[in-house]
């Protein structure tokens, strides 16, 4: 039955999103924006989330009852939580510790023992703790089958050797897992992904990019330099690798995460919504035309983007494909968001232009919306191959 | 929590409204258009399945299915033939005003004034048209409505509701689109009011319902221009390729795609919110408004897509765009849509779009 509501357990996460990002992670991202540097790893904000039970991985461990609180949660309800989460500060929502992007892939393919021993310790964190994805580099970035990082075996191990570049939290991290190629002009077949740990010989060459926005978290470059790792870090492990499976590790990563993109985008464009209405409410400009349309506009907008992202969010829930939709939500969303918050300067006139209001903070942080997890014009072209069968 | 499936027994009656539609509406595009009218048989078919009567109460005859369900059909018949959606529905919007009543005198009164085979009601708004009531009379003038004729007119005026039978004079126009349903003025000078009732805070919730009904033929339209051009796209040759594998296209074709689905899902929660008796006013107006908005983009790009077949009276798109823009003219468009939205927003308090 069609129905859009939202039920008693998802209202109370909402809640819980809410009075979290209320109280520490709107002041530690307004923080971190302002000093232009990322939350420090020994920021108290990182020890209170691990202390009130963040950052924990989903793996149940390896008899499967270390956890007796693993409900499994909606993607649509997970989808509205990361909406709630980044309309107080997307950045912090990045910086936070956990296992993080990489936390999927590890639960699809990993071995046990790489669970065991690569989310093991993200059980019950006894620091805060960090795990990341490397795909991107200088060269390649949603066409995820051009990277260039190479992976060549040695004895019983592999040496990793390329560059990677926007990776979140990458010099934070226990490890990095790793996207590299046995073979640069075979395409996706020889992709494969490997856990690199910290302070692993040749993993080094770390520069924090300084950014327009989502200061809050690190986004890294770094250099693999004839990095050994041992055959037992390979993802998956040796046998898992004997059809193409490789690329598509990547691609399921990209297909969760679209959707999530679209979610921050929409909490982000609702924050500049509700900063536009306070202004205009405490300005008496409420009365103007013009400025309600520009805000009917806003709420009107994110309202639709809210439920494109969503409509990705159910297909998944009920494992139907959610490729159109899911870069759909992503593409619009991102555009939606922009627009709110471009609107919402112009709203505020040259009070906007001060450099000290959230709105201007929301409108550099909203950008990044559009391009990670490939840009909207790479979603035009995912969507133009399932409507039109675009070539590739 | 959220779902987009409509169930087996609404999913039942939109497919048959899909099969009225295709095998009824869509062959005779252009005759209804030419006539002014739809052909009887089409008629004859449509009152024998029932859909007028989707949001009649069952003991008046009705299905007794609510705001959804009227929406998935509207779209199901205006992909076809918006203009003969229109002309075959005897209620339209009027009938909203007439269910928020308690008083099932008047409901029977409004049944009573359409019963005849081709009778039709229009729908007014104080808040778009200006209505004079003086005593038992009321004066109005209407400047375009989609109907050949009008058997019974449901005004709504400050928080009264009038139902006017008599004295409803009508005058034929060219019409922008739409011509299917015929296309009139309206004047009603000294006419007199056949039933009165308080509607109150009833008039913002018909207000709503009559925004989804002509926002759902909307997204109809504009799904059929999605479609066709989509599919023409495809077929059509240039440079050695489909033009919709030019990239300019293809990304045309995706963004026309985008509007569509995100108008949708704002028309289905809005119309969702009526049947659960949700505040709705704003959701509706929003939902009609960018439906409008998506008609901008859609209705003249499925014609640019054709070139010069799409100006051709050949090919649909030109109704296409024709129609979708007359549709979002209708019961005060975009403009009266924003203001309530917007009014609404800006009266609320708290965070605006808050669930938790």
């Amino acid at each position: 039955m069609i129905e859009f509501g939202v039920d008693a357990l998802t209202r109370e996460r909402l809640a819980e999103a809410r009075d979290w990002g209320r109280s520490a992670m709107r002041p530690a991202g307004l923080e971190a924006d302002r000093l232009a540097a990322p939350l420090p790893v020994d920021h108290p904000y990182f020890a209170k989330f691990v202390e009130r039970g963040g950052g924990r991985t989903r793996w149940p461990g390896p008899r499967g009852r270390e956890r007796s609180d693993s409900e499994p949660t909606s993607v649509v309800t997970t989808l509205l939580q990361l909406e709630e989460l980044a309309y107080w500060d997307r950045g912090v929502t990045v910086a936070d510790p956990g296992p993080g992007l990489p936390e999927g892939n590890v639960l699809a393919i990993g071995t046990e023992e790489q669970k065991e021993r690569f989310l093991g310790p993200f059980l019950a964190p006894d620091r805060p703790r960090w795990a990341c994805f490397a795909m991107t580099e200088p060269g390649a970035g949603s066409d995820a089958a051009a990277i260039a990082t190479s992976a060549r075996k040695d004895g019983d191990g592999w040496i990793l050797n390329g560059a990677k570049c926007f990776i979140g939290g990458a010099s934070r991290a226990d490890w990095i897992l790793v996207q590299a190629t046995l073979d640069a002009s075979a395409g996706r077949a020889a992709q494969r992904a490997f856990f690199v740990e910290r302070g692993t010989p040749g993993l080094g060459g770390f520069k924090i990019e300084k950014k327009m926005g989502l200061r809050a978290y690190e986004s890294t470059s770094f250099t693999l330099s004839d990095c050994r790792v041992s055959a037992a870090n390979l993802l998956g492990g040796e046998a898992r690798y004997a059809s193409n499976a490789g690329f598509k590790t990547a691609m399921q990563t990209f297909n969760a995460g679209r959707p999530i993109i679209a979610a921050n985008a929409v909490g982000m464009g609702r924050a500049a919504l509700d900063e536009a209405l306070a202004f205009a409410r405490e300005n008496e400009l409420l009365r103007r035309e013009r400025v309600r349309d520009r805000l009917e506009a806003m709420a009107r907008k994110l309202r639709m983007a809210r439920l494109v992202c969503l409509r990705a969010g159910w297909l998944a829930d009920r494992e139907r494909p959610n490729t159109v939709e899911a870069s759909i939500a992503k593409a619009l969303a991102a555009g939606v968001a922009q627009e709110t918050t471009a609107l919402g300067m112009e709203l505020l006139g040259s009070t906007g232009a001060r450099g000290d209001h959230l709105i201007e903070k929301l409108y550099r942080d909203v950008k990044a919306m559009d391009i990670v997890e490939g840009t909207g014009q790479v979603q035009r072209v995912i969507i133009a191959r399932q409507l039109v069968g675009l070539p590739r | 929590m959220f779902d987009l499936d409509p169930g087996d027994e609404l999913a039942l009656v939109v497919e048959t409204a899909r099969k009225l539609a295709g095998e009824e509406l869509r062959p005779r595009l252009r005759e209804a258009e030419a006539a002014r009218a739809v052909a009887a048989s089409v008629r004859t078919a449509f009152e024998a399945i029932g859909l007028a009567g989707l949001e009649l109460p069952a003991e008046r005859g009705g299905a007794g299915l609510g705001a959804v369900a009227r929406v998935l059909v509207n779209e199901e018949l205006a992909a076809a033939d918006a203009g003969a959606a229109i002309a075959l529905d005897p209620f339209g919007p009027a009938l909203y005003g007439v269910l928020e009543l308690s008083d099932s005198a008047i409901l029977d009164d409004f049944l009573a004034a359409l019963a005849a085979s081709g009778a039709r009601a229009a729908w007014i708004d104080d808040t778009e048209t200006s209505i004079a009531v003086d005593g038992a009379r009321v004066h109005a003038e209407v400047a375009w409505l989609p109907a050949d004729r009008v058997d019974a007119v449901v005004a709504i005026a400050g928080d009264e509701l009038l139902l006017v039978r008599d004295g409803i004079a009508t005058q034929p126009l060219p019409g922008a689109g739409l011509r299917a349903a015929g296309a009139c003025s309206l004047r009603l000078e000294a006419a007199p009011i056949a039933a009165r009732a308080v509607i109150g805070a009833g008039a913002a919730r018909a207000r709503a319902r009559a925004r989804l009904y002509a926002a759902s033929l909307l997204l109809g339209v504009l799904r059929d221009a999605c479609d066709f051009s989509r599919a023409y796209a495809l077929e059509r040759r240039a440079f050695g390729r489909p033009i919709a594998h030019h990239q300019a296209l293809a990304f045309l074709i995706t963004d026309m795609q985008m509007a569509l689905d995100g108008a949708r899902l704002l028309v289905h929660e809005a119309a969702w919110r009526v049947d659960e008796g949700l505040p709705c006013a704003g959701a509706a107006a929003a939902a009609f408004a960018q439906c409008i908005e998506a008609s901008r983009l859609i209705g003249p790009s499925g014609v640019q897509i054709l070139g010069g077949h799409g100006f051709m009276a050949d090919y649909p798109m030109e109704k296409a765009m024709r129609e979708s823009r007359a549709l979002g003219l209708w019961l005060g468009g975009f403009d009266a849509a924003i203001e309530d939205a917007g009014r609404e927003l800006c009266d609320g308090a708290g965070r605006a779009l808050e669930l938790a």
